[in-house]
């Protein structure tokens, strides 16, 4: 009887399985087979140069989408490593000197910022830090590079500091009563044994926050002007997503223009892979 | 094993949900049933212009709660709900919907291109109204005290990247970054600035690009140095926050727009293919009838005026 119920068990979870391979797999397909008639017509050397622009309306459309890939990527970059630096250091705080029920009020509340839809993180930024940069740092515009990074650093540091106190905890677990016993300050215990045993899988999280950087679409539309030349920290910028959202609505069907915003995000989905392979090779290696 | 017998129920539904998915995607893929089935459910599906979207948001719900049901509009109509979905997504998207049969009405704030026309079997265009882009610039900026017209000349020149800075226009003026805020570059609004003022010169690619006009407009408002093309609804909710300049000497009126004298102007199309329903007709009658016109104009567009529809 038991026997039974535990094979129709299996068979349902190896079908979802299948299913969900099924669909990424179909994903994947169906942005190859899409992006085929922009390859065909524009060639890789005309999606990707030096010289170009995106323009994609008018008699003779270029579609260069070098400015918007080093867009996402450079944007995605400064925002990781601006959560990062403020995500470890929170987590220490809240695991190693606030008291227990104090920080765990503090992680509800974070639970409750990664909810927040991410238009109102856009909207925020779109009203506070655009006109401040644009009065502080005395800019043409404040829609820029560095907005769109703050404001996206804002929306992983949830991610980051869970992951770095899921690590801080598994570490305290092992070392902490030993260290104790052998009268190591809590000063040393993070510097030496923290962070040696937890950098690897630091590491793997924050390539997995890279990866959810670069598919962030809406509030980074709003704070980083939406300019299709190649970034700079104060000037504007275009991200992959950002574009497709923008122009996505207004294509006619069939047009080549389409094709190659799939191209665009078919290789937003191959950095994403090769994101995520890092991030299981790094954490496949961690001892703690 | 209470929770195994549960576990079992859960992912038994999962699997179930998703063969239900499964089986709707391929139900839409058979465009011509769908568009029967809406026919006979009574409902009414608009899609398309972001700009058109909220009008016909509008007019829906007012009707709606006039009405409730359509016998009530007509006693020859059944008595079902009334249903009048909007969904926006671009004046591109609106005609790539008729032609593929997911929609009753196609939304497009410009002319409907004549390709388009082709692939759309019987194409009918109801006017419901008209919208200006009238360019406009922060009230902080002197020009705004020295300049109250620019040539077209000097516009294309300003969008183009030309005079990179508003000391270039006037030597007075400061040496500032003239900063072109545009709405994105392939949408109806874009296109109709394109074809109206630059004709073949390209927008600066250091443009920002809005992602929908109360962005632009607050773009505007946030920056003195600032310059874009702002809908003549959206720039009339903010008098006094955007200055609106005339273009060869026409300013952007009501009369200016309607006699066709304010050269950047669009069109709001509601497009169909083939005839109109019965509850179609009796909606449009609505649209293009006082109440809906007052709609227009209250949004800030100018409306048509009462037509005879739908004969």
């Amino acid at each position: 009887m038991i026997k039974v119920k535990d094979r129709v068990l299996k068979g349902m979870v190896y079908i979802s399985l299948g299913v969900t391979i099924f669909l990424f797999a179909l994903i994947f397909i169906y942005l190859i087979i899409k992006s085929i008639p922009a390859i065909n017509n524009i060639g890789l050397g005309g999606l990707i140069n030096l010289k170009e622009k995106w323009y994609p309306i008018g008699a003779t459309p270029t579609f260069n989408l070098l400015p918007a890939i080093c867009g996402t990527l450079y944007t995605s970059f400064l925002a990781t490593i601006f959560a990062f630096i403020f995500g470890l250091s929170a987590a220490l705080m809240l695991n190693f000197y606030l008291p227990e029920k104090f920080a765990n009020i503090i992680f509800s509340f974070l639970d409750m910022l990664a909810g927040v839809p991410s238009v109102v993180f856009g909207f925020i930024g779109l009203s506070t830090l655009v006109p401040f940069l644009l009065k502080h740092f005395n800019l043409s515009t404040g829609q820029c590079i560095l907005a769109a990074s703050i404001v996206l650093g804002v929306m992983l540091l949830p991610f980051i500091i869970s992951t770095c106190s899921e690590s801080i905890k598994l570490v305290r677990d092992r070392y902490e009563g030993m260290s104790k016993n052998a009268g190591i300050s809590k000063e040393y215990f993070i510097i030496h044994i923290v962070f040696t045993s937890i950098k690897r899988s630091i590491l793997a999280g924050l390539v997995m926050a890279l990866g959810r950087a670069i598919g962030e679409t809406m509030a980074v539309m709003m704070v980083i002007g939406n300019s299709a030349i190649f970034p700079k920290l104060l000037g504007r910028g275009q991200t992959i997503p950002g574009i497709t959202a923008l122009e996505m609505g207004s294509i006619g069907i069939n047009e080549i223009h389409l094709s190659a915003l799939y191209v665009a995000n078919l290789i937003l989905l191959i950095i994403l892979l090769i994101l995520i392979l890092v991030s299981q090779l790094l954490k496949g290696n961690d001892r703690i | 094993m209470k929770r195994k017998i549960l576990a079992a129920v859960l992912s038994a539904s999962m699997v179930l949900t998703m063969l239900v998915g499964c089986g709707k995607g391929s139900d839409t893929s058979n465009t011509s049933d769908k568009a029967t089935n809406t026919r006979a459910e009574n409902q009414i599906l608009f899609s398309g212009s972001s700009t058109i979207a909220p009008i016909m948001q509008g007019m829906a719900s007012s009707y709606f709660e006039k009405y409730k049901t359509w016998n009530k509009v007509d006693s020859k109509l059944p008595d079902k709900n009334i249903q009048i979905y909007v969904s926006s997504g671009g004046s591109g998207q609106g005609t790539a919907a008729l032609i593929d049969g997911t929609t009753d009405f196609g939304m497009v704030a410009r002319d409907v291109k004549p390709e388009e026309k082709k692939k759309i079997k019987d194409e009918k265009e109801y006017q419901i109204g008209i919208d200006a882009l009238t360019i406009a610039v922060n009230p902080k900026n002197p020009i705004v005290n020295k300049m109250k017209n620019f040539t077209k000349q000097q516009i294309v020149d300003l969008f183009s990247g030309k005079y990179a800075k508003w000391s270039d226009l006037d030597a007075s003026l400061p040496n500032k970054d003239v900063v072109v805020i545009t709405r994105d570059l392939n949408g109806g609004a874009h296109e109709v600035f394109q074809q109206k003022i630059m004709g073949d010169a390209q927008v600066t690619s250091k443009c920002i690009q809005a992602s929908t006009m109360s962005e632009l407009v607050s773009d505007i408002i946030n920056n003195e140095y600032a310059i874009g093309y702002a809908s003549y609804g959206v720039a009339n909710q903010n008098k006094g926050k955007v200055v609106p300049i005339s273009v060869d000497g026409v300013s952007a009126t009501e009369a200016n727009i309607t006699s066709g004298k304010y050269p950047i102007q669009r069109p709001l199309l509601l497009v169909v293919s083939g005839k109109l329903s019965d509850e179609e007709s009796a909606f449009m009658k609505y649209v293009q009838g006082a109440e809906g016109q007052k709609t227009v104009s209250s949004l800030g567009f100018i409306p048509m005026g009462e037509a005879d529809c739908c004969s």
